[in-house]
């Protein structure tokens, strides 16, 4: 027999957050969401409200000082999550205005002790209890008097078996020194960073008591359906059931297989590397559509201007089948949590194989500034959010046209993928012709030789290794001696040559 | 939903005393209904409010008289409804109450303000005619 008490967890109805919390809001917690003005700290309390507030569970809405309760109410209700049946229903909102305005805090207290023993509220708000400080420390004698009465409040709700929201206003300066904070089971900080001209919002758990909360900031966003907290991914230590690499992932384009060893090993990640038009957003699409004949969904992010009208139609089929779906990236300031959120709960829902992230480039464009500054840290983090998830993921990135040096990523993304492929333009005879190299599969044999490509109706059609030039990579090969016509002929179907093989 | 409850609340005939006695009362049971939501300063707001704006087709309503009175808020308001003639006094208070219930569904949507308006007389009414005018709506 178990004689220890269980705290019942309550899901908070906000998407995100109870992760965040370490699983649910504890039950009969005595709870504060601080930040500045204009956080989202009133929605977040009424979108908790909203969702846990039924007939069998009351709740109580005192609207202190601070947003006059007329103004509150217009706006609110601008939320889907605003149900106007549920208002004096399982919702009762109580205006403690005039209480607070006399200063008369202990008369204030007594209002709320009298209301809630009246309606036997399952959830009790306060909004805003910040507003309601300075008047106490007036006649009490300072914060020694409000600890005391925050103690009552804490003690008297928690005793009649209500979940509580203290909402207060709080400069980041005062979050040492208020007793509330000590009193507290949870405390919710909300913030707003400006960055240049993009602002992000973040929330963080500083505290909640008993529950093993995910540390750190996260970013949320409010939209009309409320907010939407987006957790920070923890890198799972557990990682993928299976070690990757035993399986090996067809990409569609067959010569490809054979120079990356037999095919990318399932749960890599896969850095493809070109400039502008060499196809590495074709190649992307092959891999998905692949997949798709395979039975293995895919998910695509595409990050372009206007993916819709970049994307094949190939892969509109495979949309409207229903083998891959689509991430929403039109929005603006992302950042890449949110990103990660969506691409994991596709993932999750719809059982996929395969991540396509088309492009890096573009995808750094569209976060918000801040999150520009970590970008490799970040991107660190996803694919290895990912890849632990046992999908296999392939990212494109934008390659400068240097002929100078060899570059595969503007991020140092070549040292956090499995898999390198890089594409190339060169001229031959006042010919632009494109060329395609495996440059790195890790623990794996693979070709080491630079082959020529076509982009065909058929898409990509890999020939020859071009043996007889030389400075590729320079972009203005130079013939060797023996075959100087080697790039003349349409691309061969012969097998890779034996001896062209490496391990990275 | 206001014009009927005000008929059927002054029995045809009844004097401009009356007639002032109930509308306050049903202006009292209205406004205590929205107090808990949007606290006694929004009331009194929008009162100011509604009367500014009634006062275009009854400039007389609720002028302050001398000596002032202050048991109740809308001393004022009784004071001047008892003055005219019955009919009158029906119209000020009832264009007094559209008016208050219009600005509320400009502020907080006509759902939250019927839902509202609704227990005013669901939480027993000025009578009882008066919640089966409601019901039978």
């Amino acid at each position: 027999m178990n004689d220890k008490v269980s705290i019942n967890l309550l899901p908070t109805g906000v998407p995100g957050l109870d992760a965040l919390l370490g699983g649910g809001l504890p039950e009969f917690s005595f709870n504060l969401i601080a930040g500045n003005p204009g956080s989202g700290k009133t929605t977040l309390a009424q979108q908790i409200m909203f969702s846990l507030a039924n007939s069998d569970r009351r709740a109580l809405f005192f609207t202190v000082l601070g947003e006059p309760p007329l103004k509150m109410l217009r706006y609110q209700q601008q939320f889907a999550f605003f149900d106007v049946t549920k208002v004096n229903e399982s919702i009762r909102f109580v205006n403690l205005a005039d209480d607070a305005l006399q200063g008369d805090f202990t008369r204030l207290l007594d209002r709320i002790v009298d209301e809630v023993e009246t309606h036997s509220p399952g959830l009790v708000f306060v909004d805003s209890f910040r507003s309601i400080v300075p008047a106490t420390e007036r006649i009490r004698g300072g914060p020694a008097g409000l600890q005391e009465l925050v103690q009552r409040l804490a003690m008297h709700l928690t005793s009649w078996q209500a979940t509580t929201f203290l909402v207060g206003e709080y400069p980041e300066s005062e979050m040492e020194t208020t007793p509330v904070f000590t009193v507290a089971d949870g405390l919710i900080w909300l913030a707003q960073s400006v960055h240049w001209n993009s602002m992000v919002r973040k929330m963080q758990v500083m505290k909640m008591r008993g529950q093993a909360q995910i540390p750190g900031l996260h970013t949320f966003r409010i939209t009309d359906r409320g907010i939407h907290v987006f957790p920070r991914a923890i890198i799972d230590a557990g990682g993928a059931s299976q070690p990757p690499g035993e399986v090996r992932m067809a990409m569609g384009v067959p010569r490809l297989d054979e120079m990356l060893g037999g095919g990318l090993p399932a749960g890599f990640s896969l850095l493809v590397a070109g400039p502008a038009g060499s196809g590495k957003t074709i190649l992307a699409s092959a891999f998905l559509t692949e997949g798709a004949r395979r039975g293995e969904p895919g998910v695509i992010a595409a990050f372009e201007k206007s993916p819709k009208q970049t994307r094949s139609r190939t892969l509109e089929d495979l949309i409207h089948k229903g083998q891959l779906s689509v991430i929403d990236t039109r929005a603006l300031d992302l950042s890449i949590d949110e990103t990660l959120y969506e691409l994991t709960e596709t993932i999750r829902r719809t059982n996929a194989k395969r991540v396509v992230i088309d492009s890096l480039s573009a995808f750094e464009l569209a976060l918000a500034p801040m999150f520009r500054e970590d970008f490799r840290e970040s991107l660190y983090r996803m694919v290895t959010v990912l890849t632990g998830m046992g999908v296999t993921v392939l990212m494109t990135s934008e390659l400068e046209d240097r002929y100078s040096d060899l570059r595969f990523s503007p991020y140092g993304a070549a040292f956090l993928t499995d898999a390198i492929v890089v594409q190339r333009y060169i001229e031959v005879r006042s010919r632009l012709r494109r060329v395609i190299a495996v440059v790195k599969v890790r623990g794996s044999f693979h070709s080491n030789e630079l082959r020529e490509f076509e982009i065909t109706d058929e898409g990509i059609v890999i020939g020859d290794v071009l043996a007889d030039y030389e400075g590729l990579l320079g972009g203005r090969p130079t013939a060797t001696a023996t075959r100087p016509n080697a790039l003349d002929g349409t691309p061969s179907t012969l097998p890779v040559e034996s001896g062209a093989w490496e391990r990275s | 939903m206001i014009q009927p409850i005000l008929e059927q609340c002054v029995e045809a005939g009844a004097d401009a005393k009356a007639v002032a006695d109930v509308g306050v009362r049903a202006w009292e049971r209205v406004t205590s209904q929205f107090a808990p939501l949007i606290g006694e300063g929004g009331v009194d707001a929008l009162y100011a409010r509604s009367l500014h704006l009634t006062r275009s087709t009854f400039p007389w309503l609720a002028v302050p008289q001398e000596p002032r009175q202050t048991d109740s808020p809308y001393t004022d308001l009784k004071l001047s409804l008892e003055r005219r003639e019955p009919n009158e006094a029906r119209e000020a208070i009832s264009a007094l109450l559209v008016t208050f219930a219009e600005l509320l569904t400009a502020l907080i949507g006509e759902t939250l303000t019927t839902r509202i308006l609704s227990s005013a007389w669901a939480n027993g009414g000025p009578d009882e005619n008066a919640q089966e005018t409601l019901s039978n709506e």
